[in-house]
């Protein structure tokens, strides 16, 4: 299109635009005349697209509607034992609360959240004239009653657990040369484990000799914290072919012999891989986790690694925050043979599709005002912003979005990757006993990472735990 | 009579304050270290199991290890902290230069919060971006990494301890110092009495009250250290510094085990009391002992 024809679209275009967003406007202060002056409480993880809901959507929402919004960011484990305390006890002190992908199944299972969908039903005078289900991507299903089909969370971030590499060591000219001296092969991101080993065992080496703070891999090793249950049970195992954390959803079993995965051979060679990965990791690596591993990546203190993708845009574009900037390449995960094709069939997975969504608890004494929040957050106009502070998208539109594709140059593609090949990746396995489950086997994994078991060991021993644990809680029977 | 009246009267805000921030709070726990209740079993309502928890209790390896870990950790850091806070003590009975600024910058740590504790000493020994493994690696060749070796996250523990609380140890001994009478040890010393002889036969039975008090006070908060530990290494490394109290917030938060996590709490509670007692019972006997020393005289 010439300049002419832009000019003459934009004349048109403007008004239309501008019409909507009047009777957008319009609509928040009508619905919330009822309720202007009220304060809605909200709990979170702190992190970017939750501290853009506190600087900027929050504000923005009382300025629309008069309806305050205190939001409370605070550590991933505050956040759950504050709202799971509230919503037990029904003190009713949050108006909506943070509702992790992974957590979703227990809170259904126990009844804690208000159908989004019914309520909408029920008050057709709230519902937002631009707020639509069907507008987010599939991720939104995870909030889905199964049954009914009704959502329970309006999605507020999503993204893939990826494997990010430095492409300033990996296209440098005699790195490559280097690299292919020593193990017959071009140094490329890699697509098997022997090779991420390799350029792991190849950069380690390469920081040692040319005295630089720099290893060959980050891992989220913390050896006190589940983040490293969940990279070994989420991003790795998978990757190995070991999905649902080794539990078989039929009869709740971890261990081989019941039918389970949990120390299967192949859950056993991934915590060996993975663990072996420490003898190449920054010595932060055991104390590590998901914010750890992503300041010890930004800081140049290592050549690759699995990083959640939320951190993958400052990573790559913010000087303040990032030494390398411009140096960010995104990539998918190496995978076990076979993997790839059973993921791409719909029959596995090769990492973990993170994210969250805001939920009303039954026990909120402001539901209504709640329920315009919820769908403030969940309009189209805002989501473009939103992506670009926190790396997070919830709906296919926002990938279209110009500021969003600018980004998408800069980050080497990662909101491409997300779209693409987002369908590799799955949430986590819809059990109700998730926390319970992972406190009950994470103290093997950290034994394991301490070397005071063998990975076999540890698995073992976490497969026995996790069936005496279900077995307590009653799910599995005999 | 009627002053009687008014005294409870006075005192009934107070009392029935304990009462509900004490007594029923505990009387609720009693009664849910019964039930088999957790929040996301598949019953999630509380089940009545009798004693079924306590007999679980005995047999769990992590809970015995964590009492354990617990009174490994109250013993040295305590033991270490009446160690110094009485040669501190001693240090301020004496005249010296910038006295006053050293007794204000000794006693700052006390005025942390635990949790900015954890937090400050995280941030001092995490490996790879704290300067104490730094400096140790490149002054000593130590590798330090508190994220990996099970020794040095404990005794960094005990460390972090010692380092808070010895202050609060070395104010009650310098007033437990200063308010001892001159004259047992000025006859002592003419009785040619040395510098041992005056601390084990005089000072020393003389402070032994307030050293015991010291301790009953130290005692009942390392039993039931949990933030600060939370902080920096969160129970780790394995379960390494995985002590009581962290242990049983991880089964009543995170596990949502409210039943066997309230059993864990009273079986604690139970220890606690026992510790504090047989104190006690050294304090009070101790002080029988000086009377009846003094009627004999």
């Amino acid at each position: 299109m010439n300049l002419r024809g832009q000019i003459w679209l934009g004349c048109l275009a403007t008004p239309l635009v501008l019409a909507g967003s009047a009777g957008a406007q319009d609509f928040w202060s009508e619905a919330a005349q009822p309720y202007e002056g009220v304060t809605i409480r909200g709990v979170s993880e702190s992190t970017p697209p939750s501290n853009y809901v506190k600087d900027v959507l929050a504000p923005q929402f009382e300025e629309a509607t008069g309806i305050a919004v205190e939001f409370e960011v605070t550590s991933w484990d505050q956040m759950y034992d504050k709202a799971i305390k509230d919503m037990e006890a029904g003190t009713g002190i949050y108006d909506f609360v943070y509702i992790e992908q992974d957590i979703i199944y227990s809170y259904l299972a126990r009844d804690f959240l208000v159908d989004i969908t019914a309520a909408l039903d029920e008050t057709p005078d709230l519902k937002a004239p631009n707020f639509d289900t069907d507008a987010f991507t599939s991720f939104i299903d995870y909030f889905k009653d199964p049954e009914t089909g009704d959502v329970y969370g309006v999605p507020m971030e999503a993204f893939v657990k990826v494997y990010l590499y430095r492409t300033d060591l990996f296209e440098d000219a005699d790195n490559q040369a280097a690299f292919s001296e020593q193990y017959g092969y071009d140094l490329a991101p890699a697509t098997t484990f022997e090779q991420y080993r390799d350029i792991a065992e190849f950069f380690t080496d390469y920081g040692e000799t040319n005295d630089l703070e720099l290893w060959g891999t980050t891992v989220q090793a913390s050896s006190g914290h589940p983040a490293s249950f969940y990279e070994l049970f989420e991003s790795i195992m998978p990757s190995f072919g070991v999905y649902n954390w080794g539990v078989n959803m039929d009869n709740w079993a971890a261990s081989v012999e019941n039918g389970g995965t949990m120390n299967s051979d192949e859950a056993k060679a991934a915590l060996e891989f993975w663990v072996g990965l420490l003898e190449f990791a920054p010595p932060e690596a055991t104390s590590s986790t998901w914010d750890e591993v992503a300041a010890s990546f930004a800081a140049g203190r290592a050549a690759q690694g699995w990083v959640y993708g939320e951190n993958a845009a400052w990573i790559a574009t913010d000087p303040e925050r990032s030494s390398i900037v411009g140096n960010v390449g995104v990539t998918l995960p190496p995978t076990a043979e076979g993997v790839m094709d059973a993921a791409a069939a719909g029959e596995g997975y090769i990492g973990y599709y993170d994210g969250g969504a805001f939920g009303i608890p039954h026990s909120s004494k402001n539901q209504e005002a709640a329920l315009l929040w919820l769908e403030y957050i969940g309009q189209p106009e805002v989501q473009a912003d939103w992506a670009v502070a926190g790396a997070r998208i919830v709906m296919d539109s926002t990938y279209d979005d110009p500021k969003v594709q600018a980004q998408n140059e800069k980050v080497d593609g990662y909101y491409t990757l997300m779209r693409e090949d987002g369908p590799l990746f799955a949430g986590a396995p819809p059990f109700p006993f998730h926390s319970q489950l992972r406190e009950a086997v994470a103290p093997f994994v950290y034994q394991a990472i301490i070397g005071e078991l063998s990975p076999s060991d540890a698995l073992d021993q976490g497969a026995a735990a996790a069936e005496a644990e279900l077995t307590q809680l009653g799910y599995r029977k005999g | 009579m009627r002053s009687s009246r008014v005294g409870w009267l006075l005192l009934a805000p107070t009392i029935i304050i304990l009462i509900m921030v004490g007594l029923v709070p505990f009387l609720y726990i009693l009664v849910v270290g019964f039930f088999d209740w957790n929040a996301f079993a598949a019953n999630p309502t509380p089940q009545f199991a009798g004693v079924e928890n306590y007999r679980r209790l005995v047999f769990d390896p992590a809970f015995l290890k964590s009492i354990s870990l617990t009174l490994q950790f109250t013993f040295y850091a305590v033991g270490s902290e009446l160690i110094l806070g009485y040669l501190l003590a001693q240090l301020l009975m004496r005249d010296f230069p910038f006295k006053g600024l050293f007794r204000t910058i000794h006693t700052l740590p006390l005025l942390v919060a635990p949790i900015a504790v954890g937090a400050t000493w995280r941030l001092l020994c995490i490996p790879g971006l704290g300067p104490v493994p730094y400096y140790l690696e490149r002054w000593f060749d130590i590798q330090y990494r508190i994220g990996a070796s099970v020794d040095q996250a404990f005794w960094t523990t005990v460390v972090m301890d010692i380092w808070h609380w010895t202050p609060l140890v070395t104010l009650t001994m310098l007033a437990g110092l200063s308010s001892l009478p001159k004259e047992p040890l000025e006859q002592a010393q003419v009785d040619g009495a040395n510098k041992y002889q005056l601390f084990w036969y005089i000072i020393l039975p003389m402070l032994k009250p307030v050293i015991l008090t010291t301790v009953f006070i130290r005692l009942m908060d390392a039993l039931r250290t949990v933030d600060e530990v939370w902080m920096l290494t969160g129970g780790g490394p394995g379960t390494a510094t995985r002590y009581i109290g962290l242990h049983i917030w991880r089964v009543v938060f995170p596990k949502t085990d409210y039943g066997y996590g309230a059993a864990m709490s009273l079986l604690t509670l139970y220890l606690t009391l026992v510790l504090c007692w047989l104190l006690y019972v050294a304090m009070v006997q101790q002080r029988t002992g000086s009377i009846g020393n003094g009627g004999s005289k």
